[in-house]
């Protein structure tokens, strides 16, 4: 591990005062799943570690705005998953942030942290992308909002400037009925980290929209208009050719989860799977809240986890 | 009070396992003790030039900077077999991750900073990293040909060929003959342990428990520094430290028309890495039955123990019985397909009947090894009908077991009807210490209870060869069950134990016994008993096999077209075990090897670049089983014939459950896809690509 | 200086800003029943209980716990009695080597606490970040589930992670 000193600011301006101070030597901590490991391989060597979670302003709190939800900095992946608002206007955000690493990465990793963390692979990015979700940054300069397509730019690298930090995440709730799935493909069944994942939402209008992750520098998005892939009349074969087209953006890589070959394929098979899972639940009215675990019992697909099943 | 054997006793040693009280080496306190890390390199094959360890000598804290310089000449080299591994790098790294020099620090954070400042001027070589490249005379020598001056083969890479045969397999006629040069188990190319290796101070951890690595270092650092001496080792180190031998075979099988075996011509060509430690003995040992628990009239096996500039390997679970046994199965598997026989039949015409002997000169077969293989195929609903996209697979295995060896054994039997049993064995999981508990209790008829085994501490413990090859059932059983017999003949009670059916001695009887026998003076009875089996110079293993441990998994899995991925629905193993002494856990030792065996047949692999170097070291890139990533349904069945050597007719358990694991599981997936594949793991990508390549075969088929 | 209750008794404790949790417990406080395997979060030998939740103690610094409440595994039996869980690892044969256990035994802990009548697809995923080499699983799920089964009584005193009780 490599030393640096560690900090616990109570306030939102000691936190920003320290990083316009600091600059690149510092770090801040929030769950630290990710920064401890950086810090004991040593790819991380900061001088100062500034911890967030007793930052007043910066509480593990889901606060409701006029437009929605509002996910604070510190709330972690666990208390995601049992949020109650979130798991009936957001559900494809529970099923990704439920297969974030294990139960005990979940109690401490935050939704924040795997944002600003930005991973190609982050698990909860496709989600929160196609729910149009935008984020808050704070300076000493002032505050600021982007939208996390804007945010990221690409492996680990976002939109973030020196003493800028993350305060929290809006989550717009929709002006229409629409339905959203999360899917991912995995080389086992338990944890693991996405070879490619995605998440496919529709909306009543016909507007279908796509993230992927795992395939390119950063998670993107992809929609579809012409309503043709939401059309239950709509030819497989046509679909498939709009989704082709969506798919030019990606740009997968070889490495040692997966070949370029295979993630391009699959692409196109959890695609439609996907598509087909939100398209049910936008027909079933009674679509319940999704599940958190167990996915294992919906058998046969390991890491789809059958989570393409729905309901 | 009822028989303790074939009862699931309590493990012993369980309750400091559950309370976390249990110590193991790395949880031991030591006063005053420095922390070692190690220096390497991110190249496999690499001439030193230099090592300035000036500034990292320097650093705070630091005690002691060692490099191969220090060690004197000719520098040392050791190694359980062939004396060929020095204590660090000499000269020129042979593999990515050997240490080239050591830190000692008063702190963990110092001997890391410290190790980072050591600066090593070195020069990338090309190297040897696949079996082809060790065949290739004109790839670069391994190892050192002085260390071998009398070698023929000290030019090449191949560090020992044996020949195994019998009959004339050039004469053999067959109708059919199975020919595959791919069957290519590069498969198991594991590190041997998730769990750190720790040394906790010279002469600590060096016994012949396990073929030291890095405790020789340790050793010499202990003894510069005159202080106890700890190295801790990353998860990622630990997989630079050891791995299962990898191979290549290549069989060419001849077969009757009615499925039976006219010959088997087997070349195997394993991968041992760059150092010998005790790999030349894990090809010697499982090649020597590459034909498998088959009747072959000829039989003709090379095998070739090749050096190469990869981690070195070693003994593993299964002692190199899964890489040839997905060898023979798959022939057998092929053949039935061509001869158009049931996959279960093809096993029953061949295997070897029970007192037949299936490798001249050696013990004949010493089980009913067509009950396993019914016993499989009736659990896993053989024949009957399959969902779409499943399909069902049956392996047999079988592992020449422990040949030489001697345990020593002493049991005290107290005045007061207690006993304790001193035995050199390991538990290291197994549960060796519950099993020979029940063994006393049930030979001198007390309680289990009242039975405390003593291990692991060579100041009190007699002498035990080894814990090893599934034998201290059979072994050290027997050992602690002559100690008992002994007690029994000295206080002249003789009695047959519970066991078998009469009613003893009640233990108030035994504690009249001894009261009377030792009065207001008190004493002991002691008993001696061993076990031991000689070597046998002629014999190509130096002895013949004390029993075989016999294995035989049957799967069924369900295959996403799609995407690959295999899931397992129902996973059947079955054990000769002669008799299960302690049901629970020859059930436990049973599934948690055929776990493991699911690791390597789905997911674990070593993945090399091309210049040498692991890509995927540590638990994030290298992936075991989970809890989610286990069977849907498990069943281990046991077969029980008292027909083994060890005490109550028991046999070796221990590792079968992992033997014949990948291919069941592969001959499943072929029946679930129509696709065969010769390659290990069993990835969702390498199944799909099989799958796409079949399709396409189809299509051009098609479009002719 | 930072302060923490470990199986209900505290401490007050001078520790490096670098130091992480799973080496305070071991290194400091001689709590070696939470081992220590991958140092990355993936294994969860390092498991152990903080203001109630489970967290891998490898991937948490010791100063972020100032304050806090801590139950590891020494924590779990009171008075040499064994909790319900440790009882039916040993009673359903779920340890072989051991070295998961602890881990295994406070991830069920708090997995039940979470959910006291979890099915055996809850308790494969509750407890799929914590690896056993010897491949226990079936065991270690069956004593999860046969532990539900029996009363509730022992362990957790208190709720919270207060663990030890006082
Ligand atoms: S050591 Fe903490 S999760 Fe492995
Ligand atoms: S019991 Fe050995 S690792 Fe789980």
């Amino acid at each position: 591990m490599h030393p640096f000193a560690y900090t616990r600011p109570a306030t939102l301006s000691d936190v920003l005062a320290l990083l316009d101070k600091h600059g690149g030597e510092a770090c801040l901590l929030a769950g630290g799943t990710d920064l401890v490991v950086e810090l004991r391989n040593r790819s991380r060597r900061p001088s100062i570690v500034i911890d967030i979670k007793q930052v007043k302003e910066l509480a593990p709190t889901i606060g409701e705005t006029e437009r929605g939800l509002r996910i604070g900095a510190t709330v972690v992946m666990a208390d995601i998953e049992k949020d109650s608002r979130i798991r009936r206007h957001f559900p494809a955000l529970v099923e990704a942030a439920a297969t974030v690493g294990s139960i005990q990465i979940r109690n401490r990793a935050t939704l924040t942290g795997n944002i600003c963390h930005a991973s190609p692979a982050a698990d909860t990015a496709p989600a929160l992308l196609v729910y149009g979700a935008e984020v808050n940054v704070a300076s000493v300069r002032g505050t600021r909002r982007v939208t996390l397509d804007q945010f990221f730019v690409g492996p680990g690298k976002t939109v973030l400037k020196r003493g800028e930090l993350v305060t929290s995440i809006d989550l717009p709730l929709a002006d229409n009925r629409r339905a959203a799935t999360f899917t991912r493909l995995t080389r086992r069944r338990g944890v693991d980290l996405a070879t490619i994942n995605l998440c496919c939402k529709v909306e009543a209008g016909g507007r279908t929209t796509f993230a992927y992750g795992a395939v390119g520098p950063r998670p993107f998005l992809a929609t579809d208009d012409s309503g043709m892939l939401a059309d239950p009349r709509a030819s497989d074969a046509a679909k498939d050719e709009i989704l082709r087209r969506l798919l030019t953006k990606a740009t997968p890589i070889s490495d040692v989860r997966g070949s370029r070959e295979y993630r391009r394929a699959m692409l196109l098979v959890m695609s439609r799977r996907a598509l087909r899972t939100a398209i049910d639940r936008l027909q079933d009215d009674r679509f319940p809240s999704p599940s958190t675990g167990g996915q294992d019992d919906r058998f046969p697909s390991p890491s789809g986890g059958g989570k393409g099943g729905g309901a | 009070m009822s028989d303790p054997i074939g009862a699931s006793v309590r493990r012993g040693g369980g309750y400091d396992r559950v309370t976390g009280r249990q110590k193991y080496v790395g949880d031991l306190h030591l006063e005053d003790l420095l922390h070692v890390k190690l220096v390497h390199l991110d190249v496999a094959r690499a001439r030193i030039r230099s090592i300035d360890t000036t500034a990292a000598a320097a650093f705070e804290g630091v005690r002691c900077v060692l490099t191969s310089a220090d060690l004197g000449q000719p520098a040392p080299r050791f190694g359980p077999v062939y004396e060929d591994r020095p204590i660090l790098a000499l000269g020129e790294t042979k593999y990515h991750g050997q240490p080239v020099a050591a830190v000692a620090a008063e702190t963990k954070a110092a001997a890391e900073a410290a190790a980072e400042l050591v600066r090593v001027d070195y020069e990338e070589l090309p190297g040897v990293f696949t079996v082809a490249a060790a065949l290739d005379p004109a790839s670069p020598i391994v190892q050192e040909p002085e260390l071998r001056p009398d070698d023929p083969l000290r030019r090449t890479n191949t560090l020992r060929e044996r020949r195994y045969g019998w009959g004339n397999v050039d004469a053999a006629r067959a109708d059919l003959v199975v020919e595959n040069k791919r069957i290519i188990a590069r498969v198991l190319k594991l590190p041997l342990a998730s769990v750190r290796i720790i040394a906790p101070d010279s002469g600590g951890a060096f016994g012949g428990k396990q073929h030291p690595k890095y405790e020789p270092l340790v050793a010499v650092l202990a003894q510069r520094t005159g202080r106890p001496v700890r190295l801790v080792l990353t998860l990622e180190e630990t997989f630079q430290e050891v791995r299962r031998t990898s191979c290549e075979i290549h069989a060419r099988t001849g077969f009757n028309a009615d499925g039976t075996i006219a010959f088997q011509d087997i070349q195997s060509n394993f991968l041992m890495g760059a150092y010998a430690d005790i790999a030349e003995r894990v090809i010697a040992k499982s090649n020597y039955l590459a034909c498998g628990p088959y009747r072959v009239p000829n039989a003709r096996i090379i095998a070739r123990a090749l050096l190469s500039h990869t981690t070195p390997s070693t003994a593993f679970r299964g002692f190199g019985t899964p890489q040839v046994a997905w060898a023979h199965e798959s022939q057998m598997d092929a053949a039935a397909r061509q001869l158009g026989l049931d996959r279960v039949e093809i096993r029953l015409r061949n295997l070897a009947r029970k007192g037949e002997t299936f490798v001249p000169n050696d013990t004949p077969a010493d089980g009913n090894w067509a009950e396993s293989v019914r016993k499989a195929a009736a659990a896993i609903g053989w024949g009957t009908p399959l969902g779409p996209g499943h399909g069902r697979g049956i392996a047999v295995a079988i592992k020449e077991s422990a040949t030489t060896g001697a345990s020593y054994a002493i049991v005290r039997l107290h005045w007061d009807g207690s006993a304790t049993v001193l035995a050199g064995t390991s538990d290291m999981g197994q549960g060796a210490r519950t099993v020979l508990a029940q063994i006393a209790a049930n030979e001198l008829r007390i309680p289990v209870e009242s039975v405390r085994v003593v291990m692991g501490d060579t100041a009190v413990v007699p002498f035990d060869l080894q814990t090893s090859a599934s034998r201290s059932t059979v072994f050290m059983g027997q050992a602690v069950m002559r100690a008992c017999q002994d007690i029994k003949t000295q206080l002249g009670y003789d009695s047959p134990p519970l066991g078998e059916g009469r009613v003893g001695v009640s233990s108030t009887d035994l504690t009249d016994l001894l009261q009377t026998r030792f009065g207001a003076v008190r004493g002991e009875v002691i008993g001696v008993g061993s076990m031991r089996r000689e070597y046998l110079a002629e014999h190509p293993l130096g002895e013949m096999a004390s029993f075989y441990e016999f294995s035989c998994t049957a799967s069924e899995v369900a295959v996403d077209p799609e995407t690959g991925e295999v899931a397992l629905v129902r996973h059947v193993t079955v054990a000769d075990v002669g008799k299960a002494i302690n049901p629970q856990q020859v059930q436990g030792q049973d599934e948690g090897a055929a776990v493991m065996g699911l690791g390597h047949t789905l997911m674990e692999h070593l993945i090399l670049d091309d210049r040498g170097r692991i890509k995927n070291l540590g638990a994030l890139d290298y992936r075991i089983p989970t809890s989610k990533d286990v069977p849907l349904e498990m069943c281990s069945l046991v077969v029980e014939n008292a027909d083994g050597p060890g005490p109550y007719g028991a046999k070796g358990a221990g590792e079968g459950g992992l033997m014949p694991t990948a291919p069941a599981v592969a001959s499943a997936v072929t029946e679930a896809t129509g696709v065969v594949i010769r390659d290990l793991p069993l990835t969702p990508e390498r199944v799909w690509q099989e799958i796409q390549r079949h399709e396409r075969g189809r299509q051009a088929g098609s479009d002719r | 200086m930072i302060r923490v209750t470990v199986n209900g008794s505290s401490h007050a404790l001078d520790v490096m800003d670098s130091t992480t949790l799973l080496d305070l417990l071991r290194d400091r406080l001689g709590l070696t029943g939470t081992k220590e395997c991958c140092d990355l979060g993936e294994c969860g030998a390092c498991t152990i209980l903080v203001e109630g939740r489970s967290v891998n103690s490898c991937l948490v610094l010791a100063a972020e716990a100032n304050g806090q409440s801590i139950t590891t595994i020494e924590g779990v039996a009171s008075d040499g009695r064994l909790n319900r869980l440790q009882d039916a690892f040993l009673e359903k044969g779920a340890v072989q080597c051991g070295f998961c256990i602890p881990g295994q035994v406070m991830a069920a802990e708090y997995l039940l606490r979470q959910n006291p009548h979890p099915s055996a697809a809850d308790v494969k995923e509750g407890l799929c970040g914590n690896l056993c080499r010897c491949g226990a699983y079936e065991q270690i799920i069956e004593a999860v589930l046969a532990a539900n089964q029996t009363s509730r009584e022992s362990l957790s005193p208190s709720g919270g992670g207060q663990g030890g009780g006082r």
